[in-house]
């Protein structure tokens, strides 16, 4: 059942095209991840679901409505903003009823239901204030009581966390995956960290170019990317040259004529390695230590390597060493060429 | 380092300001002092006329009504003038802050204040050449709707209300944009993902938050015309009398300087009393 | 595009067509050979040949270029010191210096005008050139402190600290540091002093001497005597002037048009 779902979606601006002809579904109750670099389309997408902008060609469905000729106001949705747009000359309980007051809610029900969502957000007892005197995290609450008091059908997060600073945003991720449980509304959010968005998100749908080039849930996403993008873009990916150096033994499954493998899925030796079907003989340029982790940097016939494992697991060479890479080749990934 | 200043900083921040205040000082706040120990005299001291001190010319203000009249009379026109330049600006603000985009909106806002850094005087004097009877306007009215139809427009108080809102019209469009303008378009958006049609948004949102910018454009406009005269001398003819026409009167043509000054404190009086009121709201919309 | 934004442009039309009207048909009027402003309009420029042998018309112009160009010197040099001396230093009463810059911007010329008529007559300086010149450059000077400081705001304060820690003093740090960042506000207050000087009438009206007037005040009193269309033409070369100016201006000191 798709509580939200995007068929042959095109929008162009001017000579541009932002969004080409994507096509996705959001499942009721799923939180979904647009993730892409800036320019990828992932905001634009965003904002025909809102109805902030209006689709050259394609449909917008919202719990089975066709919308894309539907503007923003009469949708039912909520959204947060980057910046939050709070009201500034609105008091918190104002700005969380706003949505209410504008749909002629009497003011009884309005005011139960402001205060319902401040205690969903933890800011009971802060509903006079303005919201000049709150802090960061907080004015991120009041933004996301005021998205969902209304009930919309559908949550729009628009880089939620970004302006938030780190350990502020770790705790705030969790906090909304928890209050997207708890009201169990169907949410789809933008953003271009990759972490933020395995972390959340129970679907990611990775764009670029404005195109889609792959949805599905983190893991399958992360384990098998369609091509080199977008296992460089879902964390770091050694993509496998064509031409092989001298010494290399690889196996390829059969049919996978593109592939990559995560620095995490390589091993790292002095010696070349007996009992494997895939190694690569290349020279250490650095090791980088990074607490527990480290990552060796390894030079492979001219082509860059990284090498991720725990840092007592990783024999102690000298720069310029030769080295040995090795995998099982469970961890190759295929991907298509290009 | 607030507050403090060690001494030979103290002497150059004193070189580099002692020049400006001095001249702001004898220009400026003298004059203002010596009209006001003027409006207490009963002549001006440069005659052979014994001169005293008085509260007559004060006296003459509340005695007769004439001169409070005249007073009123000026600050009707700049309520007028100031509702005709909100009715008329704020909504052009609007447009060019939030609906127009990218050179254009550079391009439209350069013209639309343009005439206001032009000289004032020659700006009045070209609404004389258009509204005088039988003028342009008359004429183009004319071939519009033939038939005998005159406004004659010329030398009345709407020719006069036309010229000064004319003048001061930028004043309230250039604050009003400036206010508009800081509004984040995402607070717009986020109300209509709130549902808020744009009358709503409008009214709830948008208005307030620009409010101190348009109350200063209303003062920048209210003030000066409270004591305007070069305006309706031109375009008012004989309904062209009004406050600032006598103050104007007394200094040029019937030489009670003593009396000119008194009117003229009563009007700064009253000026004072308007910023004093408004300037919470313009504080505010400063920060 | 949704009839809301149609109407709001054409309102906007309407704002610029009667904010530039007036000035157009002046402007064609000084070029209509009818002395009376009468329709049918018959183009000549002898109203600008009359204009060149004018000589009360030309000897006010001068005598308003000769005061807005003295005026532009001093008041541009007082304003950006004094600018730079309440950017730079921090002192009890800078407050109350700030705040007084507004009354000469706030308080009707009028008042302003007559207040110094009184105050020049009782210090024997009395009514003539000297005494507009005085009035002029302190009607100048808070525009000048004002956009100065403007251009002071964006600038950074650890430059001169920089340029002080590396042994230049107070001077050198003006000269080499601070004026070729204010460069251009300093231009941008200097053309504004010109125009608060070459445009102003109501204190040059109470403060010029009859017969010895600037042009403004030529113009007023002409006018008040009935229409004569070398004024019109002289308007015409002024509106074209200052706007020509102001256009300048906005080149240098760009009002919030970005984003």
């Amino acid at each position: 059942m798709a509580e939200v779902s995007v068929r042959g979606v095109t929008k162009r601006f001017g000579e541009m095209t932002a969004l080409d002809d994507v096509s996705l579904d959001f499942v009721n109750g799923g939180f979904f991840a647009l993730l892409g670099p800036s320019g990828s389309g992932k905001t634009t997408l965003l904002r025909v679901i809102a109805g902030f902008l209006f689709p050259d060609a394609g449909e917008v469905r919202i719990a089975g409505q066709p919308v894309e000729r539907v503007p923003v106001e009469k949708r039912e949705i909520g959204m947060m903003f980057q910046s939050y747009a709070l009201f500034p000359n609105l008091s918190v309980a104002e700005n969380v009823g706003f949505g209410l007051r504008t749909r002629k809610v009497p003011r009884a029900e309005e005011r139960r239901r402001v205060g319902e969502a401040l205690e969903l957000v933890q800011l009971e007892g802060l509903g006079e204030r303005k919201p000049k005197a709150l802090s960061g995290g907080q004015r991120q609450r009041v933004a996301l009581a005021r998205a969902i008091v209304t009930n919309p059908k559908v949550l729009l997060l628009d880089e939620p966390l970004s302006a938030l600073d780190k350990s502020l945003r770790v705790d705030m991720q969790i906090e909304l995956k928890r209050i997207q449980r708890e009201v169990g509304i169907t949410t789809i959010f933008v953003t271009h960290d990759q972490e933020e968005a395995l972390t959340l998100a129970d679907r990611i749908g990775i764009l670029r170019e404005g195109r889609l080039v792959q949805a599905g849930p983190p893991r399958e996403v992360y384990n098998a990317p369609v091509d080199a993008f977008t296992a460089r873009f879902l964390g770091e990916a050694n993509i496998l040259p064509d031409i092989l150096p001298e010494g290399a033994r690889v196996a390829l499954p059969s049919g996978m004529r593109a592939a990559a493998v995560r620095p995490e899925a390589l091993r790292l030796t002095a010696e070349q390695p007996e009992d494997t079907d895939n190694i690569l003989p290349g020279r250490l340029v650095q090791r980088v230590f990074a607490g527990s982790m480290a990552t060796c940097v390894v030079d492979v016939a001219g082509v860059t390597w990284k090498v991720i494992d725990r840092d007592r697991d990783l024999p102690q060479l000298s720069d310029d060493a030769a080295v040995w890479l090795s995998w099982d080749t469970a961890d190759t990934l295929p991907i298509a060429p290009g | 380092m607030a507050g403090t200043l060690s001494a030979g900083d103290g002497r150059r921040a004193a070189r580099l300001l002692a020049p400006a205040y001095l001249w702001l000082t004898l220009a400026v706040f003298l004059p203002l002092s010596a009209m006001l120990f003027f409006s207490f005299l009963t002549a001006a001291p440069f005659g052979d006329k014994p001169v005293e001190a008085t509260l007559s010319n004060y006296r003459a203000f509340f005695e007769t009504s004439t001169y409070a009249l005249l007073l009123w009379k000026s600050i009707k026109l700049g309520l007028w003038v100031t509702g005709a330049c909100i009715l008329i600006g704020y909504p052009c603000a609007l447009v060019l802050a939030k609906q127009i985009r990218g050179r254009a909106r550079e391009a439209l806002f350069l013209l639309v204040i343009l005439p206001f850094w032009s000289n004032s005087l020659v700006r009045i004097f070209s609404w004389a050449i258009v509204l005088r009877g039988n003028g342009v306007l008359d004429r183009a009215l004319d071939a519009v709707w033939p038939g005998d139809v005159r406004l004659a427009l010329m030398f009345t108080p709407a020719a006069v209300v036309i010229g000064l809102v004319h003048s001061y019209l930028p004043y309230v469009i250039l604050t009003s944009y400036l206010a508009l303008q800081a509004i984040d378009d995402d607070i717009v958006e986020a109300a209509r993902s709130l549902g808020a049609r744009r009358l709503t948004i409008l009214w709830r949102l948008v208005l307030p938050l620009s409010l101190p910018g348009l109350l200063a454009g209303a003062v920048l406009v209210f003030v000066p015309v409270v004591g305007s005269f070069m305006e309706p001398r031109i375009l008012g003819g004989r309904f062209g009398t009004y406050y600032g026409t006598v103050i104007e009167d007394q200094f040029v043509a019937v030489f009670n300087w003593p009396l000119g000054a008194a009117l003229s404190f009563i009007l700064l009086a009253v000026v004072l009393l308007i910023l004093g009121v408004s300037s919470p709201v313009l504080r505010r919309g400063m920060q | 595009m949704n009839a809301l934004r149609i109407a709001g442009l054409i309102w906007l039309g309407l704002v610029l067509v009667f904010l530039y009207a007036p000035i157009l048909v002046m402007a064609a009027m000084s070029f209509n050979a009818s002395p009376f402003y009468q329709l049918p309009f018959d183009f000549s420029t002898r109203w600008y040949e009359d204009l060149a042998s004018n000589t009360a018309i030309r000897t006010a112009a001068t005598r308003s270029v000769l005061i807005a160009l003295a005026v532009t010197v001093i008041a541009t040099a007082l304003g950006t010191s004094a600018a730079l001396a309440l950017f730079r230093y921090d002192f009890p009463g800078k407050r109350i210096l700030q705040v007084l810059l507004f009354p000469p911007i706030a308080i009707p010329w009028l008042i302003t005008g007559t207040a110094m008529l009184i105050f020049f007559f009782a210090i024997g300086v009395g009514r003539g050139t000297p005494a507009v010149l005085i009035g002029h450059v302190a009607l100048a000077l808070p525009y000048v402190i004002v956009v100065v400081n403007a251009r002071l705001v964006s600038f950074d304060r650890t430059l001169e600290e920089a340029a002080r820690a590396l042994g230049a003093n107070p001077w050198t740090v003006t000269r080499r540091v601070t004026l070729p960042w204010i460069a251009p506000g300093v231009v941008a207050g200097a053309l504004f002093a010109f125009a608060v000087s070459f445009d102003q009438f109501v204190v040059s009206y109470f403060l010029a001497k009859p017969g010895d007037s600037t042009l403004p005040v030529l113009i007023y009193t002409s006018i008040r005597k009935g229409f004569t269309p070398e004024i019109n033409a002289v308007s015409t070369l002024i509106i074209v002037g200052s706007m020509a100016l102001m256009l300048v201006v906005a080149r240098f000191f760009s009002f919030g048009g970005h984003r």
